[in-house]
């Protein structure tokens, strides 16, 4: 029995708890600005008035990076890595597990929340001037842009699940460091989130592939500036909802291994 | 009946051994050896409905272990816990629903958010209905003066105010039972005091079981008929706490300021174990003299202007069994 009501609750509540924030809110389209404006800097200069390279467009490569930020700040406006092993290390989480519900889930759409406030208060304002007033390219058709709002969305579960492994990992681990560079490794390279998979060598194009952090940026993206299309996209979206349910019954496993460990342990 | 039963309970706790020196450092990357510690060992002891029981121990005793055992976030290593008719780890979300947990050192309300929400979330979590969190609002607010800061975010809230809106979210969802781990730490004499005054009140009419767990030995002696006395995960005591006071309190100073003073105070059944100027403390056994029969030993030869009888605290008490074992206690208590 999925209570919806309640986690529900936790949305409205994060929501509300976003807005307190709100000096977070500007620093944090702040850097996302510098961000847009440093890697639209260096592709810009990576072209070198080409009109193309790699078989993409100058236009589809800035579209792409502008994208990129935009999902960055919506994957960022989650809780943090290093916040969840905070909760971990004070025993925050430890002592949710006294109440009547599941924490992952609880986290999730807390998450939800957060982000919903992000996204309405300053990222759509915000990317919406960009796309009126700069040169990029647009999806044509509304079903591109479904699937892109739906490969987006499928791109978020995935990182939040593999995220909240990653954090829950300090249950078992001291010295957490390794962990975060892995992670943010992965999160910034294999993604894709600054550089087009296409542009990577072949063997780590191919290793990319094989690996879940694809669907978080480089799925969602390659839909929107129309590098895939047709059958590719269902392809690309079944892959994505591959890694979603993989990860998830990932963070399952994870979850059940480390509320095993508080159990038995202490936490 | 009994509502929460606990019986042989332990809990054993691995504990990775930290080696020394650089060889000791590179050996635990590979290998780590692990110690066996005995938070819990062989409790037993059994709760009635409605009763209000302190729980008692020195640090590191395994009294927080115990009270996480029976939240159900531990389980036993070996021992049965029953919390109104149900084990607390095989079924922790249901075992969640019978009971409040109030924990003075950390709030359990969201931190950013104006205490209402926290209420409201936990009428969700708990599926509290809206006539009865209401009602329970109502009577919350009138005894705690809930309203002078449900608009205040928790962060901002005076360790008075928090405590007040942590005990108040722990019976929303109207539990039989509730454990208190340190309720009125931090607070100051009069905030205390209306801690237990509630606490006493919720205990009384809605015959709510309480385990308190404190250092503070004047919210036992204000609250509790019962205590369980735990030191080095054994029970050391368990039963009324007069019936303790009865038995280690027979000591009595009485105080006496004379007009003059006086080099000897020699005294039948007294002892002086302190003087200051004209001020003599002397400790006797109520059961072998009487404070009057001091007294007029003294008025003989001198001129009182000023006495007091001083009780043992039940503090200084605990602490002697802590240091002494009750067993021990007991037979130079009787000699």
């Amino acid at each position: 029995m999925f209570r919806f009501r309640l986690y529900w609750t936790f949305t409205k509540k994060a929501f509300l708890r976003s807005a307190v924030y709100r000096f977070d809110v500007w620093s944090r389209l702040g850097s996302n600005l510098i961000f847009l404006l440093m890697w639209g800097s260096i592709w810009t200069a990576l072209f070198a008035g080409r009109e193309e390279a790699g078989g993409v467009s100058f236009e589809s490569m800035l579209t792409y990076i502008v994208v990129s930020q935009f999902l960055s700040g919506v994957n960022g406006a989650g809780t943090p890595l290093w916040e969840i092993q905070e909760k971990v290390r004070t025993g925050d989480i430890s002592l949710k597990l006294m109440r009547p519900f599941d924490v992952p889930l609880r986290y999730l759409f807390a998450d939800f929340g957060s982000v919903a406030f992000y996204i309405l208060t300053a990222l759509l304002p915000l990317y919406t001037v960009m796309f009126i007033f700069m040169d990029l390219t647009l999806p044509s058709s509304w079903e591109t842009w479904a699937l892109f709002i739906v490969s987006a969305f499928t791109g978020f579960l995935i990182r939040y699940c593999i995220e909240m492994s990653f954090g829950l990992l300090s249950f078992f681990l001291v010295e957490t460091g390794g962990i975060v560079d892995v992670f943010y490794f992965a999160m910034s390279l294999l993604s894709g989130s600054v550089i087009p998979l296409w542009f990577f060598p072949g063997w780590l194009e191919r290793m990319a592939l094989y690996l879940p952090f694809q669907g978080i940026y480089y799925i969602p993206n390659a839909v929107f500036i129309g590098r895939i299309s047709g059958i590719e996209i269902l392809l690309s979206l079944s892959v994505q909802l591959f890694w979603a349910a993989a990860s998830y019954l990932l963070l399952r496993f994870v979850w059940k291994c480390a509320s095993q460990k508080v159990v038995v342990q202490g936490g | 009946m009994p509502i929460i039963e606990v019986e042989h309970l332990m809990k054993d706790f691995m504990i990775a051994k930290r080696e020394t020196g650089f060889l000791g450092a590179v050996k635990s990357l590979v290998k780590r050896e692990h110690i066996k510690k005995e938070a819990v060992k062989d409790i037993s002891f059994s709760i009635g409905e409605g009763e209000m029981v302190g729980y008692i121990g020195p640090n590191g005793a395994g009294k927080s272990t115990t009270i996480k055992m029976l939240t159900g976030i531990l389980v036993p290593s070996s021992g049965s816990v029953t919390v109104n008719g149900i084990i607390p780890y095989e079924n922790r979300q249901e075992n969640a629903k019978n009971i409040g947990v109030v924990f003075g050192q950390r709030t359990q309300l969201w931190w950013d958010l104006h205490t209402i929400e926290s209420f409201e979330l936990l009428k969700e979590i708990y599926q509290v209905s809206g006539k009865r969190y209401k009602e329970n609002m109502d009577t919350f607010t009138e005894i705690l003066g809930l309203d002078e800061f449900l608009n205040t975010p928790v962060r901002q809230l005076s360790l008075g105010q928090r405590m007040r809106a942590d005990i108040a979210a722990s019976l929303l969802h109207d539990p039989p039972i509730l454990f208190l781990d340190e309720p009125t730490i931090g607070l100051d004499v009069i905030a205390k005091e209306k801690m237990r005054t509630f606490i006493k009140g919720i205990n009384n009419e809605r015959k709510i079981t309480v385990i308190l767990t404190t250092h503070d030995m004047e919210d036992i002696e204000k609250l509790c008929e019962r205590m369980i006395l735990i030191d080095h995960g054994q029970k050391v005591y368990d039963g009324e706490i007069a019936v303790v006071k009865e038995r280690f309190g027979k000591t009595r100073t009485l105080i006496v300021d004379l007009e003059e003073s006086s080099h000897s105070l020699q005294l039948k059944g007294g002892e002086v174990f302190k003087e200051e100027a004209s001020r003599f403390w002397i400790r006797f056994n109520r059961d072998e003299v009487s404070a009057s029969e001091l007294i007029s030993q003294i008025t003989e030869t001198h001129n009182i202007k000023d006495l007091t009888v001083e009780e043992p605290a039940i503090e200084s008490i605990i602490s002697r069994i802590y240091q002494e074992g009750y067993q021990e206690l007991t037979e130079t208590v009787k000699i």
